[in-house]
């Protein structure tokens, strides 16, 4: 894995937080598909940062950027990251709240935050097949798409919440080990 | 309101939430039900607000601080929203002495293909508002290839979807 400098880290983390609406999961989605592009975070550490990021309090998507800024750069990654994705959007956000009656009535704000969600949905389905498939070698391929399938069924269809799909998940993991 | 106050109370309802909106309830109560510093009408602006804009929906607490007490209470509200966050990095420590064994690596990875299956679900709600007709559909498509088959950068992505955006409104 390639170390990232911390500017490196900073820069990244900043032009997520602007660029990337519909909530934490497209971002995680972004980031994740980053990372991979980059060679910073190996999948097991992208897993482990995913996972506790379920259980831990608060905004999801944050504590996600604390644990990968914690494996790029340590505590200052840490704090760079988080730092980077939140402050550029909290200033929008108060903008926004000042000018919320202007521009929910202001369409061509509308038009553009719409097709800003249709490529954040695109882009979360993208790194979705991502995840999967770098992990899909020669033969290896059962195991993931059977979690994956699994676990979308889990949380579509049966309803359950994103973090007992994790610790069925987890379950899973611990007794089908890889070969 | 004074900050540490401000503070308190929106750290409490962040920390005893696991997602970005699930601290509404507790937040309406301390703030709209309990003390009026705060209107439903505010609170639907921050909600909306923190929903328009980048960043993850757990942002609203930013806005609800600037409602309450303006650009110091936005503060407020920042450091209560990543003030958890940082609760990971002993769950982090604990665990990174024991990520390589075997065992762990294959509860790693299966969390990480659950997480794709997790993705698929959350991109379903978004989707259903996203897609309205055909060119928001070209652009779900349009991305999803950009990003699975090509190394084409994610904020290319972004920005071509915000002018075609902004060239479907005009035309």
């Amino acid at each position: 894995m390639a170390q990232p400098r911390l500017t490196g880290v900073t820069r990244l983390f900043f032009r997520v937080g602007v660029t990337v609406f519909g909530g934490g999961d497209p971002t995680i989605a972004i980031l994740q598909r980053e990372f991979y592009k980059r060679d910073w975070l190996s999948p097991e550490k992208f897993g482990i940062a995913f996972g506790l990021a379920r259980l831990t309090p608060g905004t999801n998507v944050l504590a996600f950027c604390v644990a990968a800024g914690w494996y790029l750069r340590g505590l200052p990654g840490a704090l760079a990251a988080v730092l980077a994705i939140t402050i550029p959007a909290s200033v929008l956000v108060v903008w926004l709240t000042r000018a919320y009656d202007l521009t929910a009535r202001y369409p061509l704000a509308q038009s553009i935050a719409n097709a800003l969600v249709a490529a954040a949905v695109g882009t979360m389905l993208g790194a979705a097949l991502l995840l999967v498939r770098t992990q899909c070698s020669r033969g290896r391929w059962l195991r993931p798409i059977v979690i994956a399938a699994g676990a979308f069924v889990l949380a579509y269809v049966v309803k359950l919440s994103p973090l007992q799909v994790i610790g069925v998940a987890a379950i899973v993991g611990f007794f089908w080990a890889e070969s | 309101m004074n900050l540490v106050v401000l503070y308190l109370l929106l750290v409490k309802a962040t920390l005893t939430s696991f997602s970005g909106l699930a601290s509404l309830p507790m937040v309406r109560n301390d703030f709209v039900v309990r003390r009026h510093v705060l209107t439903d009408h505010q609170l639907n602006t921050a909600v909306a607000a923190g929903r328009i804009g980048p960043g993850p929906l757990g942002i609203y607490v930013v806005s609800v601080g600037y409602l309450v007490a303006g650009a110091p209470g936005a503060c407020a509200g920042w450091l209560a929203m990543i003030t958890p966050a940082f609760l990971i990095i002993p769950m982090l420590r604990f665990l990174g002495a024991r990520a390589e064994h075997r065992r762990a690596r294959a509860v790693a990875r299966a969390v990480l293909f659950a997480g794709a299956g997790l993705m698929v679900t959350a991109a379903a709600p978004l989707a259903r508002d996203a897609i309205t007709g055909p060119l928001s559909l070209a652009i779900v498509v349009s991305s999803f290839i950009l990003i699975a088959v090509t190394r084409v950068d994610s904020l290319w992505v972004m920005l071509c979807a915000a002018v075609v955006g902004m060239l479907s409104f005009q035309f």
